[in-house]
This record gives structure tokens, sequence and C-alpha cells, in this order.
């Protein structure tokens, strides 16, 4: 017996995609007229805590106490490093405590042999800084003593600055 | 030749372009960084080794201040004129998200958030130290300083 097969009609069921298109494409512009790559940027991290008395008193000794002078910098845990600017706000002079350094790669060695010494007391410094000094010229300092490691293994990221005021 | 009828449509096959587009949308959207509207620009910072990229240790806030060669604080591209208002509101917020109590018998406690400071190379140390000075009266203690590292 012979069979008919049902014909099925076939509808083609059309969308109307070009509104759609249409906005896709205006979202596009705008995500392309608005997109700033970020710049790249590094950073330094410090710690900053307000400048102190470069002495810690209450390991200071009392005075009259130590006779024979065996410790003299017991409590002094704080160098000092004085940065002087000329007028047009570049380094002029440097200076780690007392004694003058003639540029960056000097107080870069002599960091270096100062927080290299075993017996070093010192675990934070202090930036002296000309008022008129430079943003990027006193990052150069910076970077040098970010780049120190203190007696005990750690990077120094410990420093204060103060200003000096410009004479 | 044979001759199209008058029923003929031409339909070009748009799946494939829209496809292609909403890739394109969707990689714009992720690369749009809404924070980076915070980041002034126009400011050149100095260039520096050994700077490294943001370590945010997950949690902790970040505050950006943009200082340009003047020494003025900019927030979103606005100049803030009330330097100790604007640093002592910060504060204030990062506080109370920290859930820390304010200052007793003038001690400030410290503030777990970093402030980013990113000043134009040309701005005077006394511009700078004054800022830092202002947030380290509130409670502020980790500082990042922004620079262009070396290589780029």
């Amino acid at each position: 017996m012979g069979r008919r097969r049902a014909h099925r009609t076939q509808t083609d069921i059309e969308l109307n995609l070009a509104a759609m298109l249409d906005m896709a494409f205006q979202l596009l512009a705008f995500f392309i007229l608005t997109f700033r790559p970020n710049p790249i940027e590094g950073q330094i991290s410090l710690r900053l805590p307000p400048p102190q008395a470069t002495t810690v008193v209450n390991n200071a000794q009392a005075a009259g106490t130590d006779f024979d002078n065996s410790n003299p910098v017991e409590g002094v845990n704080t160098l000092t490093i004085s940065v002087f600017a000329n007028k047009s706000g570049m380094i002029d002079s440097l200076a780690v405590g007392e004694g003058q350094v003639p540029g960056l790669a000097a107080l870069a060695g002599r960091l270096k042999t100062v927080f290299s010494d075993e017996g070093n007391p010192f675990d934070q410094v202090i930036i002296q800084v000309s008022d008129s000094c430079r943003y990027d010229e006193l990052m150069k300092i910076v970077e040098v003593c970010t780049h120190q490691t203190l007696s005990n293994g750690k990077k120094l990221s410990k420093l204060s600055f103060v200003a000096i005021p410009n004479g | 030749m044979a001759k199209l009828s008058r029923d003929t449509k031409a339909e070009p096959n748009v799946t494939a372009v829209i496809g292609v587009v909403y890739i394109l949308i969707t990689f714009f959207l992720l690369q749009a960084n809404f924070k980076s509207a915070e980041v002034d620009l126009s400011l050149r910072l100095p260039v520096v080794g050994s700077a490294r990229p943001v370590e945010t240790h997950g949690q902790r806030g970040l505050l950006v201040l943009n200082i340009d060669k003047e020494g003025s604080l900019r927030i979103y591209g606005r100049p803030i004129q009330d330097l100790a208002g604007y640093i002592a509101s910060e504060a204030h917020v990062a506080r109370l998200a920290a859930r820390i109590q304010p200052a007793v018998d003038g001690v400030t406690p410290e503030l777990p958030t970093t402030i980013v400071i990113r000043a134009d190379r040309a701005t005077p140390f006394k511009m700078i130290n004054r800022i830092i000075t202002e947030c380290q009266k509130n409670g502020f203690r980790r500082f990042a300083l922004k620079a262009k590292p070396k290589e780029s």
C-alpha cells in the first residue's frame, strides 16, 4: 500500500539584524574612541614616618654612665643624608652625616660601606632636601637609598624627608 | 542567461560580522579601566630604573595624588584648594573603612591606605613635602612614589 508523505512547507524565519548591527557598531565606535591604554608606570614603595629625633632616647645612655666611652653611638639609629640643590633645582652637593660626597655613585658607595658594616646601628634614613630640589633629582637619591640592604638582610625602606629652606 | 525573478532577495550573511563585532566590543569593554580617570596623564613622571609596578597586596586601598609642576594637587583633573581638608576627609574615610579609632591623646593611628604620589618631574620638593607632611599628620605612612621605568 502506497503511503503518502506529508509535505511540510518550509517557512523561513528571518531576523532583522540591521538595528542590532547598528547598535553594535555604535558601541564599538564608542569603546574605540574612548580607549586609553594605561601608561606603563612603576613605583618605589616606601614607609615614610614623620621625621623624628635621630636618637632613640630609650636606648640612649644616661649622661655620665659611660666613662670609658665604650659605645658612643648607642641609640643613634638614623642616618642623615643632606641634598643641597642649586637655583634650578638640580643637585649641587651631597653629604652623608657630616661628610661630603661628590656624586650619586659616591653616595651609593658610602651608603653601601655604612650599611654593610655589621655593627652599624642604622635602620632608617632622614633625607634633608633643599626646598627647590626637583622631584626627579630627589628620586635619584631615593633610588640609591632603596637599593641599600640593612645589616639584618632587609631592604632599607624607612625614609623621612626634611626640608632645608633655601637661604 | 538566467533571469532573476523579482522576488529574489540578496541578503548578506551578517552573522559572522556580528560575531566579530561583539568580540571587539567585549575586548574594549574589558580593557576599559575606569580607575584610570584618576590618573593625570599630562604629568611628566621622573624616570627611575628600579621603579616597580603597583603592588596592592589585595585589599589595601590606594589614594592617588597628582601633583603638577606648580605643586598644586589635582584630583580627577580638578585642582584642590583646601589641601588639609581634602586629606583629612580621605583619612576619615580610610579610618571608617578600616574601622580604626580616631586619634587618642594626639597619637594618630596608622592607616592601611597607600598614598600614591604622581608628581611632575619638575615639581619642587617644597610642594611635595607639604603634601607628604599633611598625609603623615593624618596617619598615612605607606607611600608609593610613581616613576617611569627606564625601558619605557
